[in-house]
């Protein structure tokens, strides 16, 4: 129809200058490192015998089949842990769920090398917690070993998605709902089961989908931990090792891709059908129950041996950074600041590069995750899911492949005065912008959905056009969500490496992660570097209480339950 | 290439202060380099000062990365020089010329040190330091496990060590690739291959990464660690339980500085090898955050005591003339090797291994000769190899790893009838060692 | 306020997917008329509204606006007054700013925001209530408040989808009748969609029935009740008894007797065409409902109830009398 047609002009461009960012940005340095894995060997023809070759290797299947088993355990036991948390912070009256839910958040926000040894040294094969185990009981537990140690680590640092995005989910449950199941008789752990549970499923869906995504495509955790056997890790092996032009490092690249894109698919395959979107919520509706005491009692200590489970990394990094020497004893031998004064003297440009870079990416992240959210759920563009599974499988690109592709796109592209494109740290910026992406888009998405389609349609009945209404009734709507979405994004640039160590070109435009690399390659460093991570783990918190704190404002500000 | 290690000091100094001169004007010169922080920041303050008028842009990346990022960027190459321990990397960077060749004027060079030639024979790069290999572990952790204390390789193949030891893979590290090419090229491909294998079965981890095995053994996770000598320094430095061994036979492995094709500061690249290979350099080398040795022999006469010497002390000298060609030639071949019997087989390289200590403590108390046949056929098997010396080294194995038109099989292919080998015979070898088991009990 | 405008509906088919949601509905609503989409859930009503409102899109026919063809006219170039079953008010917004908004979109100067800003909240009752944000307002202010946002624009059409389904029973009566108050003194046209036939009954000039996407009949409230076109339609409006051939009436083949249980009366059974045995007897107050078993049918029969008048009791045989001119004979 013509009208569409008309209509739709403006929707249209914004689609495709989103489509150009995601082209350049992602999909073309992306492909032209992955196509190897479409040619053969030396002679650069197009073939697939490389992936006839992946399902012929026992290896690579072996590594397949732990990789998917490690991410649905990892799901399993990253639920475990926010389950009980976002009910609790959010449908009972419970002092402190703010500072829960904030420092539920701080996993994320892992420094990388010095977390793992962290871990190591209070849950290793000779960590705190076995060597007091070996002493008291004459047992270990192997927390660290094998799969079920990468099982351990990634549920611990990955369940603050489930734990966000489910709360976020509850919270928007109108109070009946609940009180409707308890008048008719259900209650306590059924009740959640049936009513806030499958209410607050989408929620749950995004969160639990990014999870599966992101540990089968982390690298870090699993070798870190010397498990290599899993698919990430084989691909980022076979791409960094030197000497040997192997596509299927390449070829792994592109499973992950798809299994990534697969799971986004599923998960809204999933949730078709299941949009809760409330309307309006009623007055007062959103009273949180009362717990007894007992139950109180209960609760606080579930709360309180989680936390100090999912927290336990961050204190093993703050032990480290104030220990002289820490080895095979459970705590270490002495203390001492020595480390906040060499790190504090040359690493204040890393901090400052880190802000500006984590800032301007989860900016261009929730200006274009917005935007994706808006163009997929509120338009009728052909192929604008497109927009969406492009920006998805960035969770899915290993970190060194964009990297890579980076540098292979812009590097010989020159600046007037000969620098090349790549060189500038707008470039770095661009890349943490694209890997983070998928955390804003999914924030938004949730966002968008909250909020009830008649409420745009009043305004357009009142004159007001699509990019009016927008600006008027949608972005102040969704401000909440976005706000999430930018602290996600910011919060995990903040400590993001791979594609970073690919493109720093000075030490004057590094970012923190950069300088953590630095000082994790000496022994003497490794005090430092947990000192360097203290300090960045900080900076983030507290910008995340800024914002939160912004966004509890506006939203009051608004009239919006929180 | 001959150098008179005779020629005086002041002439070198002369001539490097000549060269300051010369470059007054050298600016920013950037290095890639996989070195520390400790061993840059001493060293970019020396040739600063040695150097007026330049600068050191240092850029740290591990050696993969370096070398990827040399590659990628070659169309518009911003980098003068690559700075790194490990000689294959040199070697790859040479092979798709990304290096340019620099003939150093410094004189009083040593040719070789230990076994290993310290420049490239083509000039392409130099050898500016050296450091050897050995064998660090955790007081802590051994005395709380009452394990015994190292002297030699072999050693780590015995029962005690089972589960405690840590290396990191060849195809991952350039040292770890010298150390078994070194092995391989002394005690010949199978008895080499043999000995590996027996000290893997020991292992308790193999890492990605060079840095992961001494981190392990300082936080005490592993008892035990194959580390390049400084890693285990600086962490005594640090004040780590640490000790370390050289072996008898160690491998010494040079470390390596080479000018990148195309540098945009040629000059300043040249200053500063000359200055790395100048007195002031390597003395600069001797400090505690570098320890490196240094491969101008008089510079040892400064060293503190105790500081190993290769030119003099006998361990480091080296049995063997190492052979730079063959272990290029079968570097692919070895790295992968290693990687698809031991590294992807490590359980059950350790299940026969584990069985076979059980076999050796049932026979000592009560010999059994048929038990004792059979756990040395089960030795066999786990020691068997899927291709000999010269298939390594062959045409069509090389080709299949580099893409060449001789290979007669993929790179995949080989690495699935490699790693289907290996778990094969480390499963019989497992059953006969269960056999002899309860054959000696 | 602007000279009231008639609305067209020509030819239109609209579906989603598979579902066939409209089928060829043609319509005229008058200028200055209170018109009512009266049917069952899913019957298209709400969709025809929207297709009106320019949100739904139709794949045959025409929407006309005063003559004029509005397919090319986005929703908000319609000047077609919407008010939502969920009033859609704006949470972040107070209510002055809710019935500002049409305004300040179309850039008035803002003394006269202002001003239609006071007149409307003036015209539904809610001036002291400018400040509030609508989490703070009861149902049927919240209500009136979508009203005066949408009458604040001074709409050509006012659009009002199932406005009272949110309120209780008490509060709809007044309620509607403040609606059709304010629909007088706009002399708006408007369109009203419910499922109530009361409340479509009590406020609107005129009224479509429809039933599965079609539109089944078009008239005022009492040439429905009254000369309904069809058995849907007889039925859905008030109660009617519907009887086939072989009961002691003869009915055309194709055809079926209709009639109101008002119109019949009990007979002596001897020489009744229609009788049978009462099953149920109810007191309305004005009159007595009784059940007739003729058959297999339930006849209903609404006797006027006077104190002191015979009744009869569950159980008797009676007999049904109809006034010929009462008979309606409608296709099966």
């Amino acid at each position: 129809m013509a009208l569409a047609g008309t209509r739709s002009i403006g929707q249209a461009a914004l689609a495709l200058a989103i489509a150009l960012f995601l082209s350049v940005f992602l999909v073309m340095p992306v492909a032209t490192v992955i196509y190897v894995a479409f040619t053969e060997k030396g002679g650069g023809a197009l073939t697939l015998v490389n992936f006839q070759d992946f399902a012929r290797t026992d290896l690579f299947v072996r590594s397949f089949w732990n990789s998917i088993y490690v991410s649905a355990m990892t799901v399993v036991w990253a639920s475990a842990l926010a389950l009980p948390l976002a009910y609790l912070t959010t449908r009972f009256e419970f002092r402190g769920a703010m500072l829960v839910q904030t420092l539920g958040f701080l996993p994320l926000v892992m420094p990388p090398f010095v977390g793992a040894v962290a871990m190591q040294l209070l849950f290793g094969r000779n960590g705190s917690v076995n060597l007091l185990l070996d002493e008291w009981f004459d047992f270990k537990i192997g927390f660290m070993e094998g799969l079920n140690g990468v099982i351990f680590l990634q549920a611990i640092h990955y369940f603050p998605f489930i734990l966000v995005n489910l709360s976020a989910a509850l919270r928007n449950i109108d109070r009946s709902m609940e009180e409707a199941a308890q008048n008719l008789g259900s209650h306590g752990l059924r009740l959640f089961r049936r009513i806030a549970l499958p209410l607050a499923l989408p929620g749950y869906i995004a969160g639990a989908s990014l999870v599966f995504v992101k540990v089968f495509d982390d690298v870090a955790t699993p070798l870190l931990l010397n498990v290599k056997e899993m698919l990430a890790p084989q691909a980022y092996l076979r791409i960094t090792s030197i000497g040997i032009d192997d596509p299927m490092g390449y070829v792994i690249s592109v499973v992950l891709i798809g299994v990534a894109v697969a799971t986004m698919w599923a998960s809204a395959l999933v949730l078709k059908g299941k949009d809760y979107a409330t309307t309006q919520r009623g007055g007062g509706g959103l009273a949180r129950r009362k717990l007894k005491p007992r139950e109180s009692f209960l609760a606080y200590a579930v709360v309180i041996l989680i936390l100090a489970l999912v927290l336990a990394p961050h204190v093993g990094l703050l032990l480290l950074s104030f220990a002289t020497v820490w080895s095979f004893s459970p705590l270490p031998d002495g203390y001492t600041l020595a480390h906040y004064a060499r790190v504090l003297g040359d690493s204040s440009i890393y901090i400052k590069n880190t802000l500006l870079y984590s800032s301007l990416a989860a900016g261009i992240d929730v200006a274009i995750g917005g935007a994706i959210a808006y163009l997929v759920l509120r338009t009728k563009l052909p192929g604008r899911q497109w927009l969406d599974w492009a920006a998805s499988t960035a969770l899915a690109v290993p970190g060194v492949v964009l990297g890579i592709g980076y540098l292979r796109a812009f590097y010989g592209v020159k600046m007037p005065d000969g620098t090349p494109l790549a060189a500038l740290w707008i470039v770095i910026v661009l890349a943490i912008a694209i890997r983070r992406l998928p955390y804003a888009l999914r924030a938004a998405y949730a966002a968008l959905q909250q909020i009830s389609v008649s409420l745009e349609e009043a305004a357009e009945n009142l004159g007001a056009t699509k990019a009016r209404t927008v600006r008027r009734i949608v972005i102040p709507l969704m401000t909440g969500g976005l706000l999430a979405g930018f602290v996600t994004s910011f919060a995990t640039a903040a400590v993001e490496l791979s594609a970073v160590l690919m493109l720093v070109q000075s030490n004057s435009d590094a970012p923190l992660a950069y300088g953590l690399y630095v000082l994790m390659q000496t022994p003497a460093g490794r005090g430092a570097g947990a000192a360097l991570g203290v300090i960045a783990v900080v900076i983030v918190a507290i910008c995340m209480g800024l914002a939160q704190l912004a966004a509890d404002r506006s939203q009051r500000a608004r009239g919006l339950d929180i | 290439m001959v150098r008179l290690s005779a020629l005086a000091t002041g002439f070198t100094l002369g001539l490097i202060f000549a060269a300051g001169a010369a470059f007054a004007q050298t600016g920013k010169v950037t290095v890639v380099t996989s070195f520390s922080k400790d061993v840059t920041d001493p060293l970019k303050k020396a040739f600063e000062k040695a150097v007026p008028g330049a600068t050191l842009e240092v850029q740290n990346r591990n050696t993969n990365a370096g070398v990827k990022f040399l590659e990628e960027t070659r169309g518009n190459n911003q980098v003068d020089l690559f700075w790194a321990s490990a000689p294959d990397a040199f070697e790859v960077l040479k092979g798709k010329k990304l290096l340019s060749p620099y003939k150093p004027k410094a004189t009083g060079i040593a040719e070789k040190v230990g076994s290993y030639p310290v420049n490239d024979k083509d000039g392409f790069y130099s050898g500016f330091a050296a450091s050897g290999y050995g064998i660090m572990w955790n007081e802590r952790y051994v005395k709380a496990n009452k394990l015994p204390t190292p002297k030699e390789w072999q050693d780590l193949a015995a029962a005690p060590y089972f589960d405690h030891v840590s290396i990191s893979a060849p195809s991952r590290s350039g040292t770890t690739h010298l150390t078994i090419e070194t092995i391989l090229q002394g005690e010949g491909w199978d008895k080499g291959w043999r000995t590996i294998k027996e000290i893997s079965g020991n292992l308790r981890q193999v890492t990605d990464r060079s840095f992961g095995v001494p981190e392990a053994v300082n936080s005490g996770q592993v008892g035990y660690g194959i580390v390049i000598d400084f890693f285990a320094f600086s962490s005594q430095g640090a004040g780590f339980p640490v000790k370390f061994v050289y072996p008898t036979v160690t491998t010494l492995v040079p470390a390596n500085v080479g000018i990148v094709a195309n540098a945009p500061n040629k000059a300043g690249a040249e200053a500063f090898i000359e200055f790395l290979l100048s007195p002031t350099g390597q003395e600069a080398l001797l400090e505690p955050t570098i320890r490196r040795l240094p491969v101008r022999p008089e510079t040892y006469a400064k060293a503190p005591a105790d500081y190993p010497n290769p030119f003099k002390d006998k361990n480091l000298q080296g049995l063997l003339t190492f052979n730079a060609e063959l272990s290029e030639s079968r570097s692919a071949a070895v790295d992968t090797l290693y990687d698809q019997l031991i590294t992807f087989q490590l359980e059950p390289l350790k299940a026969a291994t584990r069985a076979l200590h059980e076999v050796d403590a049932a026979l000592a108390k009560k010999d059994n000769p048929r038990a004792r046949a059979l756990a040395k056929e089960a030795r066999d098997l786990i020691a068997s190899m899927p291709i000999t010396a010269a298939q390594a080294a062959s045409p069509e194995i090389r080709a299949a790893f580099s893409g060449g038109k001789e290979k007669s099989a993929r790179q995949a292919e080989l690495e699935q009838q490699w790693a289907a080998f290996a778990k094969e015979k480390y499963a019989a070898a497992k059953a006969k060692a269960d056999e002899a088991l309860k054959l000696a009990r | 306020m602007s000279k009231a405008v008639g609305i067209e509906i020509a030819g239109v088919n609209l579906s989603y997917g598979a579902t066939h949601v409209l089928k060829d509905v043609d319509l005229a609503v008058r200028p200055g008329e209170f018109f009512a989409f009266l049917g069952p859930s899913g019957c298209g009503k709400t969709t025809l509204l929207r297709l009106i409102a320019g949100f739904a899109q139709a794949q045959t026919g025409q929407v006309l606006l005063d003559g004029r063809d509005v397919a090319p006219l986005p929703p908000w170039k319609r000047d077609v007054g919407m008010v939502f079953q969920s009033y859609a008010l704006w949470p972040h917004m107070t209510v002055a700013k809710n019935v500002a908004f049409g305004l300040e979109e179309r850039r008035l100067p803002r003394a006269e925001i202002d001003r239609r800003v006071a007149q409307a909240l003036d015209l539904v009752g809610l001036a002291d209530l400018a400040g509030r944000r609508p989490a703070q307002l009861s149902g049927g202010q919240q209500q009136r408040v979508a009203v005066a946002r949408t009458i604040a624009i001074e709409p050509k059409v006012l659009l009002l989808d199932e406005p009272l389904s949110n309120l209780d029973a008490k509060m709809r009566v007044g309620v509607r009748r403040e609606l059709r108050a304010l629909q007088q003194r706009l002399g708006l046209t408007t369109i009203f969609v419910t499922h109530d036939q009361e409340e479509a009954n009590t406020i609107c000039d005129r009224i479509a029935v429809m039933d599965a996407g079609t539109i089944r009949q078009v008239g005022t409230p009492m040439e429905l009740y009254e000369k309904p076109a069809n058995l849907f339609v007889a039925s859905f409006l008030g109660s009617a008894n519907i009887l086939g051939d072989g009961h002691g009436i003869s009915v055309p083949a194709g055809k079926r007797l209709v009639f109101r249980p008002q119109h019949a009366s009990l007979s002596p059974v001897d020489g009744a065409a229609l009788r049978g045995p009462v099953t149920h007897r109810e007191f309305l107050g004005a009159a007595v409902r009784y059940s007739v078993r003729v058959g297999d049918n339930e006849i209903l029969v609404e006797a006027p109830f006077q104190s002191g008048g015979e009744l009869r009791a569950v159980g008797d045989r009676v007999g049904v009398a109809l006034p010929p001119e009462r008979m309606l004979y409608l296709p099966a």
